[in-house]
Formats: structure tokens, C-alpha cells, sequence
């Protein structure tokens, strides 16, 4: 194993593994079937340091490799998570700017790129980010061809589709992040007010990562026990409006913590380690992410566009699509979501 | 408890727990033995933020309190965190730049303070930080009169000799997160060089957190063995020159990432949790942090220094000051440690 440390530069004798530890007289070499888990992190910003941290935390992979352009930056995150090696499960974990250092990889992760500004919506990215990731995706696909990709970087259901387009991989292997965070923030909110643990509130929303994503009010439940009905009893108090401003109020929140604080970061670093251990330990968990949705919810065969649907996630990736009885206003909200995302597309040169 | 979401002022109705969930018939209160546990984490940057995150996704604490002088970061950092809720164990977050949020807390923890800037030593941030504590610790302490106090805002050891001198607190209470993590970072590159686990690696550093760290050569292990003589066997290589720059390595090592990233925090982050964990949790675990060293090695009883010692860490602070033989040289080179944290603690105005 070569040895990262610059002990030996420092004159500290080799081999001293020899003097302390000898195998037993005719070992085997080790069983050629593969168990070492590899996670690759593109972009070693916020979002990606808070993901490889929360991955390493929860110690779901055997080796963790990051990339960025930076590399002194890069360098300093990896020698700070090392640093930790006293307190944790013993992770290899490497970095560099040349993307061989992602080889074999289970799951990509990819971060990178241009932060949301202040006001600026999640579309208005889409340029920044196209031709990064035009240098990105087919070198990570080259090096793990095998591999899943699993797309961070905003805006998330366009990016995830250049991601699939770039890497030529086949649509299961491609997913992003998507909604997933946003029905967490969503569970939060009504967990907070009807006093309930957060994962006891079953709540999806759906479609685009951003301003047109869809609540699924009508398949909200607490405990398994539809809730809709109870929530609307009050028909004086609770008109339509409401429902949308809880919604609003959820796509908000993503920005007022950015204005708060400049950025997010923890909460999506739990969302995409909870997405890499469904993934990864082939969980079979029905998670809201961005994929290929065409030929769903009455989205056109022809509309090759990726948006948020609750999906099974496995070791092979995306398993199937839940199929939720969707009311005649969600399934509206959802085709428009899709068709806002399809005509963003198509202005796209890929 | 009180409803920290905006939902009620959007509209949603109030008392819908109520509607969904009734309690048994003749339900006692809950029994007033106090099982809720609360840290608080003073100073939301960096370090604060990492050691924060790591101890929710350790689920280390019922509850967790962030108090920073700026309040728009504060809020952003407790949203980001509370909108993780879906994929943590239910922790309730409180934030508030009015150390009232931290009432009660079995342990608070102290990161604020002036960032150690490239090149500058631990020694200089002093009297930046001693203003900052004079405002700290006199709240913390009357707040929450039981807590155990740990400091990690260098230079951490006299910073936690005046901590100690500002809250009033039996000095058992009191401690640094000192060279805790010197000694991860020692064990890392112990572990990596003879390719083993961290954590089969015995190997401390004490002393001063900073230029004047003592490491323990004589009682370094690997797996309960001691290696020492096996290190120095080629008499020819290892000659003391190797045994102090590896040292200097370790110290460097904090710079090297300072110089690279700008700041550190992970490994503090796992560093301080692994601290909390210990003390919280009452685990009787074996760590070197800073504490009142008065009479311990041949320190004099008359000098009130706090120096890193490795010590039991137990739900009551300092249990107890592990007795490890020293060399001469070792012990030499602690009290010359002691020495200079002395004289400089004597030119402070407290």
C-alpha cells in the first residue's frame, strides 16, 4: 500500500511493519470478489465537504476520493479529514485534480460548480455550469464506466440530464439529487407543527428541483394515516392559498439560508449520504430524486427530461418509480413542471 | 413545546396534533428525573459549525444549543441543520445570540474566538481572545452552574486557565480540548507508516497544544506492544534528530492545513465530539486534553497551569491524571512546557 505519510522522507526506518506483524505461514491472497467500497466526490466546496464528511461520519464506503481544480484547497480538506483518522472507522481517503484518482468508483457524486447567488433562481445557473460539466462527466465516466452517478449541482434536474446525456450511461445510473432535500425541509416543517418525529411524516414534493416543484398534499400521512382531511377541516381558515404558501415557503427556505449564511451545506450533506447508503447497500428505500421521468405521470415518451419522482434506489440505481395516486391538480403541476424543464433543455447545446 | 415553524402563521391550523393523536386515559407526567441531554456550541464558524454537525449526526445529545454574536449566520446555521430533521434522530436545535438559549447545558462548549491566521502562532491570538472570554464565560457559567466546560478557541490552554478563573467552576469541570487531536494526527501518521490502524496506535502528546508539545516516545504501542525499541533499532537512521522532527511534523501539520484551506475543522470536529461523548456519556475513556496540572509530573503545586495530560473523562469532567512513566528527557521537556505556559499566563490581566 504506498504510503501517504512523509515518514519515511523524515528518516523513519521502512519496513518496521515487518519487525511488528507477520502473516500465518501459507495465506491465501485475498478473494478476487470485489467488497471495497469507493465514493468519489467532484468538488470539495461546501456542499462537497459536507457530504464527504457526513459520508465519512456515517462510515459508508472503504475509500473516499475528492477532486477540485483548487489544489491547495484540496489538498488542506483532505489532510483535515485525515487528520481524524484517531476517531474513525478506518477510511482511505484521497485527492487530487487529475480525475484517475476517481477510478473504480461505486458512486460519483458531483458538486461542482458555480454557487447560487443571492436572488439568483436555480435556472439562471444552467450556463455556468453546462461547460464545466462538459469537462467533468466524461472523465469520471472513463474511469468508473461501472459507476453511479449521482448529480449535486444546481440546477439539478437540467444538470442531472447533461450528466446522463455526457456520460453515456444507462438512465438507471444516472439520478440527481433533486427533491429529496426539499421533502425533508417539507417533513420538517409539518413535523415541527403537528409535534411528530420528522420521520414519521411521509411527504413527497415532486418535480423540478426549484420554483415549479409539486407537493403531493393528497398523499401526505403521519404514522401511515392520511392526514389531508384533517388538515383542511377548517374550510374558513385553509383555502387553496394555504397550501400553495407552505409550498412556497419550503422552495424559500433554500434561499433564506443561503442569504443568511451564504450557502448551504449540512443539510444537503445528509440528503445525498442518505441517498449513497440507499444506494450503496442496496436498500431498496423509496427516496423523491431527480431521473429520467418520460413515460410517467402522463409525461410524453418523447420528452427525455429529468425531474423528482419517488423512486426505489438499490445497488443498480434507480429500481423503479412509485406509482402515487396523484390528484388532478398535482398531476397538472407535474406536467408543467416537466414542460418548463423540457423547453429549458431544448435551448441547451450539449 | 414550542412551535418553531411558520406554518401557524401561514395559515395552517393550530391543535392539530390533538386531532390526530390522543394520550392513554390517566397519564402521570413524565418522571422529573432529568434524562434530556444538552450541549451548547458558543461561536457558529468553523470549528463551531463541524464540531456541531458531528455530534447530531453522532446523536450524541437530546438537545443543541449555537450561540454567535452574528445573528443572520446563526439563524442560516440552525436552519441548515434543522432541515436535515428527515434523516437525523429527532435533536432539537435552539439558536440565539442571547446565552439564555444555552440554560442548563451539560456541557458547553467554547470556539469562539479569533481564527489563528497563517504564520501566526497559538501564543499571539491570546489577547485577542482574553476580551472575548470575559464575556463568554461569565454567562455560560450562570446559566447553566453545572456544566462541564470545554474550551477548544486557542491558544487553548491558557484560554482555559482563564476560563476556568472566569466561571468559578471546581477545576475538575474545566478542560481543553488540547492536544487530543496533536494526538490523532500523531497516530495518523504513526498508523499510515506502519499500516495499521489508528486505533491500534497508543501514542500521546502532551503538554502545550502548540510549539512546545511533548510527544511520548517511551510509551507509544501498536496493538498493546511497545514499539519504541523496534523505531530505534537502526541506530544509524534513527537518530534523535528523526524522533523530534516527526514531532514538529505533527505541530506543523495544523499550519500546513491552515495554510492550504484557510482554517481547520473537521478533524476538530470529530476531535470535540469524541471529547463530548466521553464526558457525556460517562465512558471513563482515556484522553490527553488540557487540564490543571499543578503537582502532576513535577509541575510545582503553586503553578495553576492547565497543560494537555492524558486523564479519565467521565460524566463529572477529570476523573482522574493517568501516571505514565516518562522518560527524563520527556519529563524534562513537560515541565519546560509548563515553564513557558506559566510565564506566560503571569503577564495576563484577569
Amino acid at each position: 500500500m504506498k504510503k501517504a505519510s512523509s515518514l519515511s522522507e523524515l528518516g523513519f526506518a521502512n519496513d518496521v511493519h515487518h519487525a511488528l506483524f507477520r502473516p500465518i505461514q501459507e495465506a491465501a491472497p485475498p478473494s478476487p470478489t470485489k467488497r471495497h467500497t469507493k465514493i468519489s466526490v467532484v468538488g470539495a466546496g461546501n456542499v462537497g465537504m459536507a457530504i464527504a464528511q457526513t459520508i465519512l461520519t456515517q462510515h459508508l464506503a472503504d475509500e473516499l476520493a475528492l477532486v477540485d481544480a483548487k489544489p491547495d484547497m484540496l489538498r488542506g480538506e483532505m489532510l483535515d479529514l485525515q487528520h481524524a483518522a484517531a476517531f474513525l472507522p478506518h477510511t482511505k481517503i484521497l485527492a487530487s485534480t487529475d480525475y484517475s484518482v476517481t477510478a473504480g468508483s461505486d458512486i460519483c457524486i458531483i458538486t461542482a460548480g458555480a454557487r447560487q447567488l443571492p436572488g439568483e433562481t436555480r435556472l439562471s445557473l444552467l450556463q455556468r455550469n453546462l461547460a464545466l460539466f462538459k469537462q467533468i462527466v466524461p472523465p469520471v465516466a472513463k474511469h468508473s464506466p461501472g459507476a453511479l452517478l449521482v448529480v449535486v449541482s444546481n440546477p439539478v434536474d437540467v444538470l442531472t440530464y447533461i450528466a446522463w446525456k455526457l456520460s453515456g450511461f444507462p438512465p438507471n445510473r444516472v439520478i440527481g439529487s433533486g427533491t429529496n432535500l426539499d421533502s425533508s425541509r417539507f417533513k420538517f416543517l409539518l413535523a415541527e407543527h403537528l409535534e411528530v418525529n420528522a420521520q414519521d411524516v411521509q411527504a413527497y414534493m415532486v418535480g423540478e428541483h426549484g420554483d415549479s416543484s409539486v407537493a403531493l398534499w393528497s398523499s401526505i400521512s403521519v404514522g401511515g394515516v392520511p392526514i389531508l382531511s384533517q388538515l383542511t377541516k377548517d374550510k374558513a381558515a385553509m383555502e387553496q392559498g394555504v397550501l400553495e404558501r407552505i409550498r412556497k415557503a419550503v422552495v424559500e427556505s433554500a434561499y433564506e439560508v443561503i442569504r443568511l449564511k451564504g450557502y448551504t451545506s449540512w443539510a444537503i450533506g445528509y440528503s445525498v449520504a442518505s441517498l449513497a447508503r440507499s444506494l450503496l447497500r442496496d436498500q431498496h428505500r423509496i427516496h423523491p430524486v431527480s431521473l429520467l421521468a418520460k413515460g410517467f405521470y402522463g409525461i410524453p415518451e418523447d420528452h427525455e427530461v429529468f425531474l423528482s419522482l419517488p423512486a426505489q434506489l438499490g445497488r443498480s440505481g434507480v429500481l423503479s418509480v412509485a406509482n402515487i395516486q396523484l390528484s388532478e391538480e398535482e398531476a397538472a403541476r407535474l406536467r408543467r413542471s416537466a414542460d418548463t424543464l423540457w423547453e429549458l433543455q431544448r435551448q441547451l447545446e450539449i
